[in-house]
C-alpha cells in the first residue's frame, strides 16, 4: 500500500490538525483580548506580541503541572474523558471544506452533516462523563447541569440544521456550502430567522453566557474540570475552545457560505482558507460581545427557554422555511 | 447596555500598567518612615548600604523610647550601638502607619513616599543606625 | 425623642420598683442593674415596644464574678442591662425565646466565657477552633492564650449515606465567598432546606490582644478588624474612649471624620455591588463598578495616604488636615462618579437577567427583619428604617442634611439598590462637608492614661450598624472591648432567606447581605 504523504500532510498539517490547533489558540486570544476590552482593561499582553502567545503559553503551563487523581474518581474514565473529547471534536472539524475541500476527501458524502452533529454530541458527552467521574460533588451537579443542557439544545440545533439542508436540498457540507454561492445568495438572507435562532442555539450549546451555567464559578467552584490537573485540564480547556471554533465553523458553512468567496488571482485554496478564516473569526467576535453583555441565567430558566421558546421557534422557524422554497422563492 | 459595552472597544484601557508605568503619588503618602534628604548612610544587618536614614543627630541626648512604646506592630527595638542606645526598625513587621513620626518628640523620624521595598532577603529589611555615624 | 425612652424607664420603674436600679445616662440611655430578673425586665419592654431587639451581649470579667451586659435598642432609646453570675456556677436563663435575634450573641459568650444559658447551650465551639481545648475561656483575665495548648484536629467529616438529601458544603474554600466560613446547606434537588453555619475560621481573638495594648496602639489594631470598613472600626474605639475622657473633638475634626466614613461607604458600596455583579454571573458588570472604585481609592490616598487603610483617626481628633488645595481634586473625582450613577440605575432596573436573578429571591419580611434584629442595608431594604446617623446623631451628622432610603420588597434587588441610592447620598454628604468646614485646630491632646469608666459608641458602617462598648481601669491599656459587627447580626437573617430556594440564587441572595466574615470573626 503505498503512502500518500499528501493526505498526511493535509491530516496533520494543514487544514488538519495543526492548522485547526492553531485557529483554536488564535480565536481564544481574540475573545479574551475582545472581552478585555469591553470591559476596559488590556486582557493579555505580556506573553508574545501584544499577548498572542499567551494561549500557548497557558496550554504549555499546564501540561509542566503536577497529575493528581482523586482516590475514588473511575480510574480510565477520568484519564480519558478529555482527551476522548477534544479527539471527537478535532475528527467533527475535519469534515468541514476549510481550503475548498476537506481534510479527509474533497467533495464529501451525502449525510455528513448528521455525522458531524453526532461526533459533536458525543465529545458533549465525553464532557460529561468527566465530570461524572470524578467523584466530587461539584462535578456530580455540574455534569447533571451539562448533560441536561447539550441535550435538551441539541433537539432545536438539528432542526435549525436542517433548515439550510433543505434549501439546499442536500444533507452534505459541501452541497450545502457551495449551494449558496454557486446558485443563490447565503442563506443568513434567505433564511434570517434560521439564522438568529441558530446563534442563540449555539451560545446554549458552547455553555457561554447568558447559558453559563454549568460553569457556574461562583456556586460550582470549577464545575466539570473541578478535580482535574495538568495536561488532562489542558485538553479539558482546549476541548471548550475547539467547541467554539467548531460552532462558529458550523454557522460559517451552513450560513455564510463555507471558504467560497470572491477568488483575486492565485491559488483558489488559499483564498478559500482566507475566506473561512476570516468568516469565522466575525462568528466569534459576535458571539464573545453576547457573551459579555449578559448575566447568567438559573439552569430552570435555561430550561423553560429552551422547551418552552427555542424549541417551538425552531420548529416554526423550519415550517417558514420550507413554506418560502416551495412558493415564494421560486417566483423571485 | 450594549452601546455602552461596544464604544469601550475603542476606548483606552483604565489600567495603569504598573510595572512599565509608575503611579503618581500624592506627596504625604504614608510610605516607609525615615527618609530624610540630607542623610547619613546607615548599615543593614546583610551589609549593603541602603540609602536610608533618619537624622542621627537629633538622637543623641533623647533616649525616650516613646516610638517603640507605640508601634501598634511592634517593630521598633531599642538596641545599643556604641554606647547608645537607638532605635532598630523591623520592616517586615512595620505596617506604615507613621505612628512612630507623630510621637517622637524631637521629629528624628520622618515619614517618606518610598513603597518599592520588596527583597529577597528578609535580614536587609532590619534597619539600624550606622556606629560609626552615630557617635558623631 | 425623648418621650419613648422616658416612657421604657418609667414602665420599667413602675413594674419593677426598687428590685431594679435605672442609672439614666450610663451605657446610652440609661442602664439597669437586673438582680437577676432580666428576662422579665426584657419582656417588660418588648411588650412596651414592639422594636426592641438585642444589639449585642458583653461578657465582662469582674474578678469574683462574670458580668454580662444585655445592650437593647428601642425605637428611640438605647439601654445596658446588667447581670452578674458566680464564676464557679456561671448559668443566666437565656432570652432567645423573647428576642430571637440574640442567638449568636450568647453562644459567643459562652464560647469565650464560659457561661452557660440555660435553653441555649453551646455544643462543641461556636468562635473558637474545634481543637481548642475545653474547660479553658480565653476572654477570662486569668488565661494567656499564648499558653495553652491545642488539641488534635478534630476527625474528617462523614458525609451522609442518604443518597435523595445532599449535604452541600458552601465550604470555607469557596469562590463565591471573599473569607472563609462554611455553610453546610442541605438540599433536595435543587431547593435548599436548612443552612448551618460554621463560623470562626477568621477569629484573631482581636478583644483580647487589644486588653495588653495601649489605647495607642489599640486603634491601629481595631482597624484591622476589617479591611473595608475599617475607618469605621476606628472611629467607634476612638468615640467610646472620648466618651470616657469627656474630651470635646474640635468641629473642623468632625467634619473631617465625616468625610472619611463617607468615603469608605463609598468605596465599599461600589465594591459590593461589583461583587454582586459577579455572583450572578455578569463579569462585565463587575468591571465596570471596580474601574469607578478606583477614582474612590486614590482619594482615601489623598486624604490619609493610603489606599485601604486609612489610619485618620486618633484620640481627640484626627491625624492629619486636609489641604485647601485637594478640594478641587475631591469635587472633581465625586462629580465624575457623580454623572456615572445614572447609567448603573438604569442597568439594574432595565437589564432583564438582572431582574431575572434578583427579583422576587431571598426575601426578608419586616417582621422578620425586626425581630431577627438585622441592621444596615438589609434592613432598610426590607422597610425597617433604621440607621445610626438618623437615629443617634454622631461627629458632625446631625449638622448634615441627608435622606434615609428605604426600600419596601426586602429581595434581593432591593437591598442592591438602598446601596446604589447610597451611593448618591454619600456623595452629596462629602460635598456638603467640603464646602461647610469650620477653620480651626483639627486635634486635641489627650491624657494617655484612661480613668475608670465605661462607654459606648455606635457607627453607621458601610454594611450596617457596628456597636464598641470600651472599659477603662485607669491605666494605658483598656480593660474590655467589646465589638459587635454588623454582618455578625445579618448572617441569621441570611440563614432565614435562604430556606426554600434554589442552590443557583443561594450566592446573589447571600452577597446581597454584604458578609464581611474578618468583621464576624474578629
Amino acid at each position: 500500500m503505498a503512502v500518500d504523504f499528501w493526505l498526511i500532510a493535509r491530516i496533520l498539517i494543514f487544514p488538519g490538525f495543526t492548522f485547526i490547533l492553531l485557529l483554536t489558540l488564535f480565536c481564544d486570544w481574540i475573545e479574551r483580548k475582545l472581552e478585555a476590552r469591553i470591559q476596559n482593561r488590556v486582557g493579555p499582553m505580556v506573553a508574545g506580541p501584544a499577548g498572542l502567545f499567551q494561549p500557548l503559553a497557558d496550554f504549555i503551563k499546564l501540561l509542566t503541572k503536577e497529575e493528581i487523581e482523586p482516590r475514588n474518581a473511575k480510574k480510565i474514565v477520568f484519564k480519558f474523558a478529555p482527551l476522548a473529547a477534544f479527539a471527537m471534536m478535532v475528527f467533527a472539524m475535519c469534515f468541514l471544506p476549510i481550503d475548498g475541500g476537506s481534510v479527509i476527501s474533497t467533495s464529501g458524502f451525502p449525510g455528513d452533516l448528521v455525522v458531524i452533529l453526532t461526533f459533536s454530541t458525543i465529545a458533549s458527552f465525553m464532557l460529561f462523563l468527566s465530570g461524572w467521574a470524578s467523584s466530587n460533588p461539584y462535578g456530580t451537579i455540574s455534569s447533571a447541569r451539562v448533560l441536561t443542557q447539550f441535550l435538551g439544545y441539541d433537539i432545536p440545533l438539528f432542526i435549525l440544521a436542517l433548515t439550510p439542508a433543505f434549501i439546499a436540498g442536500s444533507l452534505s457540507i459541501f452541497a450545502i456550502a457551495s449551494y449558496q454561492v454557486t446558485k443563490v445568495v447565503p442563506f443568513i438572507i434567505m433564511a434570517p430567522w434560521a439564522f438568529i435562532l441558530f446563534l442563540i442555539t449555539i451560545q446554549a450549546e458552547l455553555e457561554k453566557d447568558p447559558f453559563d451555567v454549568p460553569d457556574a464559578e461562583s456556586e460550582l467552584v470549577g464545575g466539570i474540570e473541578t478535580e482535574y490537573t495538568g495536561a488532562k485540564l489542558a485538553f479539558l480547556h482546549l476541548t471548550r475552545d475547539v467547541q467554539i471554533v467548531f460552532g462558529a465553523a458550523l454557522i460559517v458553512e451552513l450560513f455564510l457560505g463555507g471558504p467560497y468567496g470572491p477568488v483575486i488571482g492565485g491559488l483558489p485554496a488559499f483564498w478559500y482558507s482566507l475566506w473561512f478564516v476570516l468568516k469565522l473569526l466575525a462568528v466569534v467576535i459576535v458571539t464573545e460581545y453576547v457573551t459579555t453583555l449578559f448575566a447568567r441565567l438559573r439552569i430552570d430558566q435555561v430550561l423553560s427557554a429552551n422547551w418552552k421558546i427555542i424549541l417551538p421557534l425552531a420548529v416554526l422557524s423550519l415550517m417558514l422555511t420550507v413554506a418560502m422554497i416551495t412558493w415564494v422563492y421560486p417566483v423571485l | 447596555m450594549w452601546r455602552r459595552t461596544a464604544s469601550h472597544i475603542f476606548t483606552k484601557p483604565a489600567t495603569t500598567k504598573y510595572p512599565f508605568v509608575k503611579p503618581k503619588l500624592p506627596e504625604d503618602f504614608r510610605g516607609k518612615p525615615n527618609y530624610t534628604i540630607r542623610t547619613c548612610n546607615m548599615i543593614d544587618l546583610s551589609g549593603t548600604q541602603r540609602q536610608i536614614g533618619f537624622d542621627v543627630q537629633k538622637l543623641v541626648n533623647t533616649n525616650c523610647t516613646v516610638c517603640a512604646r507605640d508601634c501598634p506592630a511592634f517593630a521598633i527595638e531599642i538596641v545599643e550601638v556604641d554606647g547608645k542606645k537607638r532605635p532598630q526598625f523591623d520592616l517586615n513587621k512595620c505596617i506604615f502607619c507613621n505612628q512612630c513620626v507623630e510621637s517622637c518628640p524631637r521629629n528624628a523620624i520622618t515619614a517618606s513616599t518610598e513603597y518599592e521595598l520588596a527583597t529577597t532577603d528578609k535580614k536587609s529589611l532590619i534597619i539600624r543606625p550606622n556606629p560609626k555615624e552615630a557617635s558623631k | 425623642m425623648a418621650n419613648n425612652e422616658v416612657d421604657i424607664v418609667k414602665v420599667i420603674e413602675s413594674k419593677f420598683g426598687s428590685k431594679v436600679q435605672v442609672q439614666p445616662g450610663l451605657l446610652g440611655t440609661a442602664a439597669i442593674n437586673t438582680n437577676g430578673l432580666h428576662r422579665e425586665v426584657l419582656k417588660a419592654m418588648v411588650e412596651a415596644d414592639a422594636k426592641t431587639g438585642i444589639t449585642a451581649i458583653t461578657g465582662l470579667d469582674l474578678g469574683a464574678n462574670l458580668g454580662v451586659i444585655f445592650h437593647v435598642h428601642t425605637e428611640k432609646g438605647f439601654f445596658g442591662l446588667r447581670a452578674e453570675v458566680p464564676k464557679e456556677k456561671p448559668r443566666l436563663q437565656t432570652i432567645t425565646d423573647i428576642i430571637p435575634g440574640a442567638l449568636f450573641h450568647e453562644l459567643e459568650v459562652s464560647d469565650l466565657f464560659g457561661i452557660m444559658f440555660d435553653g441555649n447551650e453551646l455544643k462543641g465551639h461556636f468562635l473558637l477552633s474545634e481543637n481548642w481545648p475545653e474547660g479553658i475561656f480565653p476572654l477570662r483575665k486569668d488565661v494567656n492564650p499564648a499558653e495553652v495548648k491545642l488539641g488534635p484536629s478534630p476527625p474528617e467529616e462523614k458525609i451522609p449515606e442518604d443518597k435523595k438529601i445532599v449535604k452541600f458544603i458552601i465550604g470555607p474554600q469557596h469562590p463565591a465567598l471573599l473569607e472563609p466560613e462554611k455553610f453546610s446547606v442541605t438540599v433536595e434537588g435543587e431547593v435548599v432546606t436548612k443552612v448551618e453555619p460554621r463560623i470562626g475560621y477568621v477569629h484573631r481573638g482581636i478583644e483580647k490582644s487589644a486588653e495588653t495594648r495601649t489605647y495607642v496602639q489599640d486603634v491601629y489594631l481595631v482597624e484591622r478588624v476589617c479591611g473595608i470598613c475599617n475607618a469605621c472600626h476606628a472611629h467607634g474605639f476612638v468615640g467610646a474612649v472620648e466618651k470616657i475622657l469627656k474630651t470635646d473633638v474640635p468641629p473642623r475634626a468632625k467634619y473631617l471624620r465625616v468625610i472619611a466614613l463617607e468615603l469608605n461607604r463609598l468605596h465599599s458600596h461600589l465594591l459590593t455591588l461589583g461583587h454582586a455583579g459577579l455572583e450572578i454571573g455578569y463579569e462585565t458588570l463587575f468591571q465596570y463598578f471596580w474601574r469607578d472604585r478606583e477614582p474612590i481609592m486614590d482619594l482615601i490616598e489623598l486624604t490619609s495616604g493610603n489606599r485601604v487603610y486609612a489610619s485618620l483617626m486618633t484620640i481627640g481628633g484626627v491625624r492629619r488636615d486636609l489641604k485647601d488645595t485637594d478640594i478641587p481634586k475631591i469635587k472633581t473625582t465625586l462629580s465624575d462618579l457623580k454623572k456615572k450613577l445614572p447609567f448603573y440605575r438604569k442597568v439594574y432596573t432595565d437589564e432583564p437577567s438582572i431582574r431575572a436573578r434578583m427579583q422576587n429571591e431571598g426575601v426578608l419580611a419586616k417582621e422578620d427583619a425586626i425581630k431577627l434584629c438585622v441592621v444596615g442595608p438589609v434592613a432598610r431594604g426590607s422597610g425597617y428604617d433604621i440607621d445610626v446617623r438618623k437615629d443617634d446623631p454622631y461627629e458632625a451628622y446631625g449638622e448634615i442634611p441627608f435622606k434615609e432610603i428605604v426600600y419596601k420588597t426586602g429581595d434581593t434587588w432591593a437591598r442592591m439598590n438602598v446601596r446604589m441610592d447610597e451611593l448618591e447620598e454619600s456623595i452629596n454628604i462629602i460635598e456638603y462637608a467640603l464646602d461647610n468646614m469650620p477653620k480651626g485646630p483639627f486635634r486635641v491632646d489627650v491624657p494617655r492614661y484612661v480613668p475608670i469608666g465605661e462607654a459606648i459608641h455606635r457607627v453607621e458602617a458601610p454594611r450596617g450598624e457596628l456597636f464598641y462598648y470600651v472599659k477603662g481601669n485607669g491605666s494605658a491599656s483598656p480593660e474590655r472591648v467589646k465589638i459587635r459587627t454588623p454582618t455578625y447580626a445579618n448572617i441569621p437573617a441570611f440563614l432565614k432567606t435562604a430556606i426554600g430556594e434554589n442552590i443557583a440564587d443561594v450566592p446573589p441572595n447571600f452577597v446581597s447581605l454584604d458578609p464581611c466574615f474578618s468583621c464576624t470573626d474578629r
